[in-house]
């Protein structure tokens, strides 16, 4: 927008990727997503100084005390407290850190690994392709929670390892799309020019093909994210992942479900938090999607 | 380097493919010779074998299915098909360059054109930032490019056809090369542009003294760049002569009747047919038994429906594969 015109007087000189960020400004869901999503980090990252007690504090006078809209609620704990008394709203925010690092672990994973197996499959294709994309098959053909529940019910639950079983799930995605992108870009003019400049294979693939592949795999990583937090509650729910006393917004839904009907708010509003991180990502996955795509330029 | 010293010897080279319904001889029995300084221009249709010549000295030959079966392509004493791949790295971009058709697609589109150039340097040369940012803007004047100092941070969205041609000539000739090869470098190319770029060619052969295997299938640009030239067809070289010959007294049926098909601004009048070699390249699946190009030869006898022509000195290094010279 103005602000990026400003420092380029003809528009054929800017990089893309102002072009790229002027489409998402102008992607309205996509920008909603943005705002979720920055909201999300920051509140994550300013989780002790912005929750106004500890998440994990017992208090037995103030046991499933409702939020402040309801009667008998009070400006002490504006979400209530569930039955140990614990404030709610404390229990989201720093829950909000543990998304994010499941986020940031499981997808780093799915990425680095997807990232490098797709575009050494598609780089030398035969037989290190075929195997390669079969095992990608093979984890594909799971359903993809069931095989997380085997891998953390093999390694023993915790966070830990659900971040770890969620990043394994997700390697096919991420090897399917670099595997496609490669096969696409290794015909163009560029890698064969790259070759004639003397380049090694390796250098070719990471170098030269790997950053023409990006843009689905950025779409990718943003889409992940907001699933990586739902499997990572769906686990936590099932007891798999984060252990109590952990705040985690899956663990803390599992915790409420038996006092549902004497007390809504102890598992509806991690439900609500879970719902808005993932539609964030998922809302910015779609705008940037839009942005990156270069066939769906005006 | 004496001065009948031989920058690249190629001799008998044979680049096969094999593809289901049988073998592609792409090149069979090609030989070239090159001087350091010498340009060689080599002309014909397409897919006479033209791009396979240079992707086989490249060693760039995508295997399977292709493959070197015969012939010895000798480069400053030592044979290239021999090399390993890993010695041949180090040849490819600095002893031997190479020079696309297409400058809009034979540019990374996510790294800048001064980057792109810096790589081969990284590659080959043991240079620290700045030495390879200055040998960069070096190269960029090298090849007119104007304000190279911000040039070098263009993407090649942001360049013209013209200018992103440069750059890759600006690529090739980074390592100072002793031989580069320009594949059609001039074809996507429009006219005025594709003059330039011939200038700015034989001005750089001349600034770093290299050789340069100069393929086109315009005649009018071999008149322009070369010093001899090749004509080839069907993966064989027909006729070797030096470019004013070939000009004056072309010998070959082919030549002649490329030579002849050339329009000709004057002698063209309006309703008048352009001349033609009648008939079509023959399929590499199924060649003539006799000489390659006897179906479309005009001056074709019985004889060359059956056995093949060898090559035929006429002196002054000048050879010909004709019956008609026997």
């Amino acid at each position: 927008m103005g602000l990026v015109n400003l420092f380029y007087k003809n528009p054929e000189d800017r990089h893309p990727f102002f072009d790229q960020i002027e489409k998402l400004y102008k992607n309205k869901t996509g920008m909603a997503g943005l705002i979720l999503i920055t909201i999300f980090i920051v509140v994550a990252a300013l989780a002790p100084w912005l929750s106004p007690y500890d998440p994990i504090e017992n208090s037995l006078y103030d046991q499933l005390k409702p939020p402040v809209f309801l009667e008998g609620g009070t400006m002490k704990n504006i979400l209530g407290t569930d039955d140990l008394g614990r404030d709610i709203l404390s229990r989201l925010i720093h829950g909000a850190r543990v998304s994010l690092a499941v986020g940031l672990v499981s997808v780093g994973i799915a990425f680095i690994f997807g990232s490098f197996l797709g575009a050494i499959a598609g780089f030398f294709k035969g037989w290190l392709d075929q195997l390669i994309m079969r095992i990608m098959d093979i984890i594909l053909a799971f359903p993809h929670i069931l095989l997380a529940i085997v891998i953390v019910a093999y390694a023993g639950p915790g966070l830990r390892n659900a971040m770890i079983a969620i990043g394994i799930i997700n390697i096919p995605r991420f090897a399917r799309i670099v595997r496609a992108s490669v096969l696409e870009e290794y015909e163009k003019d560029y890698v064969l020019a790259a070759r004639a400049v003397g380049a090694s294979n390796g250098r070719i693939i990471f170098n030269a093909i790997f950053p023409n592949c990006l843009a689905p795999i950025i779409v990718q990583a943003s889409l992940g994210f907001g699933a990586a937090i739902l499997d990572a509650a769906g686990l936590s729910f099932l007891g798999l992942g984060a252990q109590p006393p952990m705040a985690e917004w899956g663990a803390m839904i599992a915790m409420g479900r038996s006092m549902i009907l004497r007390a809504w708010w102890v598992m509806t509003f991690p439900g609500v938090a879970i719902f808005l991180g993932v539609l964030g990502f998922n809302l910015l996955g779609d705008g940037l999607r839009d942005a990156l795509d270069p066939r769906l330029r005006d | 380097m004496s001065d009948n010293k031989y920058l690249m010897e190629m001799k008998g080279l044979k680049t096969y493919f094999k593809v289901r319904g049988g073998v592609v001889k792409a090149v069979d029995d090609v030989s070239l010779n090159l001087k350091p300084g010498q340009t060689l221009g080599l002309v014909g249709e397409s897919g006479c074998g033209k791009s396979v010549t240079a992707s086989t000295i490249m060693g760039l030959i995508p295997s399977p299915p292709g493959e070197v079966a015969g012939g010895e392509i000798i480069f400053e004493g030592r044979d290239l098909l021999k090399l390993p791949e890993s010695k041949m790295k180090k040849i490819r971009g600095n002893k031997i360059s190479m020079i696309f058709q297409e400058p809009m697609t034979s540019l990374n589109p996510v790294f800048t054109v001064g980057d792109q150039v810096g790589e081969v340097l990284r590659l080959h040369r043991r240079l620290s930032r700045k030495e390879t940012r200055d040998q960069v803007v070096e190269a960029f004047k090298m090849v007119g490019i104007p304000a190279p100092e911000s040039r070098i941070k263009d993407y090649p969205h942001q360049m013209s056809g013209g200018m992103r041609q440069r750059v890759m000539i600006a690529m090739a000739l980074a390592c100072r090369p002793r031989l580069m090869i320009a594949d059609e470098p001039t074809t996507a190319l429009d006219v005025t542009i594709q003059a330039q770029i011939i200038d700015l060619m034989n001005k750089l052969k001349e600034e770093i003294g290299a050789a340069i295997l100069f393929i086109t299938h315009d005649l009018g640009v071999i008149a322009e760049i070369s010093q001899h030239v090749a004509v080839m067809y069907a993966g064989k070289v027909m006729e070797y002569t030096d470019v004013n010959r070939m000009f004056a007294e072309p010998k070959h049926p082919y030549t002649v009747g490329l030579l002849s098909s050339i329009p000709v601004m004057g002698r063209t009048h309006p309703g008048n047919r352009l001349t033609t070699i009648k008939g079509v390249v023959p399929s590499l699946f199924s060649l003539p038994k006799g000489c390659l190009f006897s179906d479309r030869c005009s001056d074709a006898f019985e004889e060359c429906h059956k056995t093949q022509p060898p090559l035929v000195d006429l002196g002054n290094n000048h050879t010909v594969r004709c019956l008609k010279y026997v």
